[in-house]
């Protein structure tokens, strides 16, 4: 089995690095990683083929992840939000998978099993 | 034992007295107008009455109650209407006849039943709103009429004086619970980063030792990248101060050994944690290895935005000379992925380490933007 190709949306970069690394110890290749929504929007509409899952942060210094969680639905691909908020700030995307910050690996590793094999 | 002479007399009293209990019971300026809209009149004796707050430089009318139309809802220049000249001038109009007083725009009174009227303005020094009492009649209104429409206006000013406080109130409850919600997202978040401190230091670590050393000068320097935050309410920081801060442990920023110049650029939290961090572990570097453990070692901090570039960037450079030659070591693992990777991803730049044979030298050049901005 080929590694889940993932996109890591966080805006702090010492999570950013934690969560690479976490990525890459459950098996993903982290295919791109950005701190902000709007490199991470255009990277996906610029035609992100073969993405198998995506783990996002949801406050991106001030700004809302969601428009990326909704372009990412649109087109199939699942997603996993990581928040240090106790309740996400919009009731959106009710189903979606929340993973709680600090990350624990193994809550992580079981959000993100889903991802590649569909 | 005597009756009142005029027996309507003691039933308006009462009325004034309620409606003053009920002003005194009003939390929200609509509560205001709905008091006075079903009381006024009645204390009055009017044909109608209005309530008209202040807006600016406009008079609003807010709420009415009359036997036809008046101007519910719209707004009129201070300047133009009997209710701003109350305003304007802290006084009572007394209008025995509209149409032979031009303080009165006889255009806009043609379609109402309006004859004559009385304005009082509501809080005498800077007045904030009006209440005027009208009838279909020409006449002259008698002093106790004008009294307790003034006794209302004055206990009006005091319910609005409330209502701004409990606005203000509220709004401070409401500012609370955000601010306890962001605290605890901001611990969360940091204990998120000390997490990724730790994985990250024990992954390059080869003994407990040079762990706990590497982990505790991390924790501080992310606790000193917090109080510099605090410091500035949690805004943003300069990239000057980040410098100075990191540099702290380690001596400071003397202008001898430590040289740092450049424009002042603003960062954001998040940049400016992630900056504090990457200096960090410059500085620890050189402390160890390089020019700031030895004697003659100097390190010069630069930094500059060319102006003429199509997309603005920062050139942020980090150079040490006069240490150990050549210098063998740069930051490994943890440091380089923050000061190469983790930057440049940040800042949508690139960062690179150089070991040049006078030393590190580091170059960070990205893009201005919303994390990075000249002040």
């Amino acid at each position: 089995m080929t590694a889940p190709r993932v996109l890591l949306v966080e805006d702090e970069s010492l999570v950013a690095l934690a969560m690479e690394d976490m990525l890459a110890d459950l098996g993903c290749e982290v295919v791109a990683s950005f701190a902000a929504l709007g490199p991470a929007l255009a990277w996906f509409a610029g035609g992100a083929s073969g993405l198998d899952g995506a783990l996002l942060d949801v406050n991106l210094g001030g700004e809302l992840v969601f428009p990326l969680a909704e372009a990412l639905e649109a087109h199939g691909v699942p997603f996993v939000f990581a928040t240090a908020y106790s309740a996400l700030p919009e009731a959106r995307f009710p189903e979606a998978l929340v993973v709680r910050k600090p990350v624990d690996p193994g809550a992580l590793g079981e959000a993100v099993s889903a991802f590649g094999r569909t | 034992m005597t009756l009142a002479a005029e027996p309507d007399e003691p039933d308006a009293l009462f009325t004034l007295v309620e409606t003053v209990e009920d002003l005194s019971a009003a939390r929200t300026i609509d509560q205001v107008a709905a008091v006075i809209r079903s009381s006024a009149r009645r204390i009055s004796g009017a044909d109608g009455v209005a309530f008209v707050l202040r807006d600016g430089d406009a008079c609003w009318y807010l709420d009415e109650d009359a036997i036809g139309p008046l101007w519910k809802g719209r707004r009129f220049p201070l300047t133009a209407c009997v209710s701003g000249w109350a305003m304007l001038n802290g006084q009572t109009a007394v209008i025995p006849d509209i149409y032979a007083d031009d303080r009165v725009p006889h255009d806009a009174y043609r379609p109402t039943f309006v004859k004559s009227l009385v304005m009082t303005p509501v809080r005498r020094s800077d007045p904030i709103a009006a209440i005027g009492a009208y009838w279909s009649v020409e006449r002259r209104p008698s002093e106790a009429e004008i009294r307790k429409l003034e006794v209302m206006a004055r206990a009006t000013a005091a319910a609005l004086e409330n209502a701004r406080m409990y606005a203000s109130l509220n709004e401070t409850l409401e500012r609370r619970k955000f601010l306890l919600r962001e605290l605890d997202h901001r611990c969360k978040n940091t204990l998120a980063s000390v997490q990724s401190i730790a994985d990250q230091t024990l992954r390059a670590a080869n003994s407990p030792d040079a762990f706990v050393e590497a982990f505790n000068g991390r924790l501080g320097a992310l606790s000193r990248a917090h109080e510099l935050l605090t410091r500035e309410g949690w805004g943003r920081a300069d990239l000057r101060q980040v410098l100075e801060a990191a540099l702290a442990a380690f001596g400071g920023v003397d202008g001898e050994r430590v040289q740092v110049s450049g424009p002042p650029v603003d960062l954001s939290p998040e940049t400016s944690v992630a900056m504090h961090m990457a200096v960090h572990e410059l500085v620890v570097n050189a402390a160890r290895h390089g020019a700031l453990g030895h004697p003659d070692g100097r390190v010069e901090v630069s930094w500059r935005v060319d102006m003429a570039a199509p997309d603005r960037r920062l050139e942020f450079v980090w150079r040490e000379r006069g240490g150990p030659a050549p210098s063998r070591q740069a930051p490994a693992g943890f440091g380089t992925r923050l000061l190469e990777r983790a930057l440049g991803r940040e800042l949508g730049g690139e960062g690179r380490l150089f070991r040049d044979a006078e030393g590190v030298r580091y170059v960070l050049n990205a893009p201005l933007s919303t994390r990075l901005a000249l002040t």
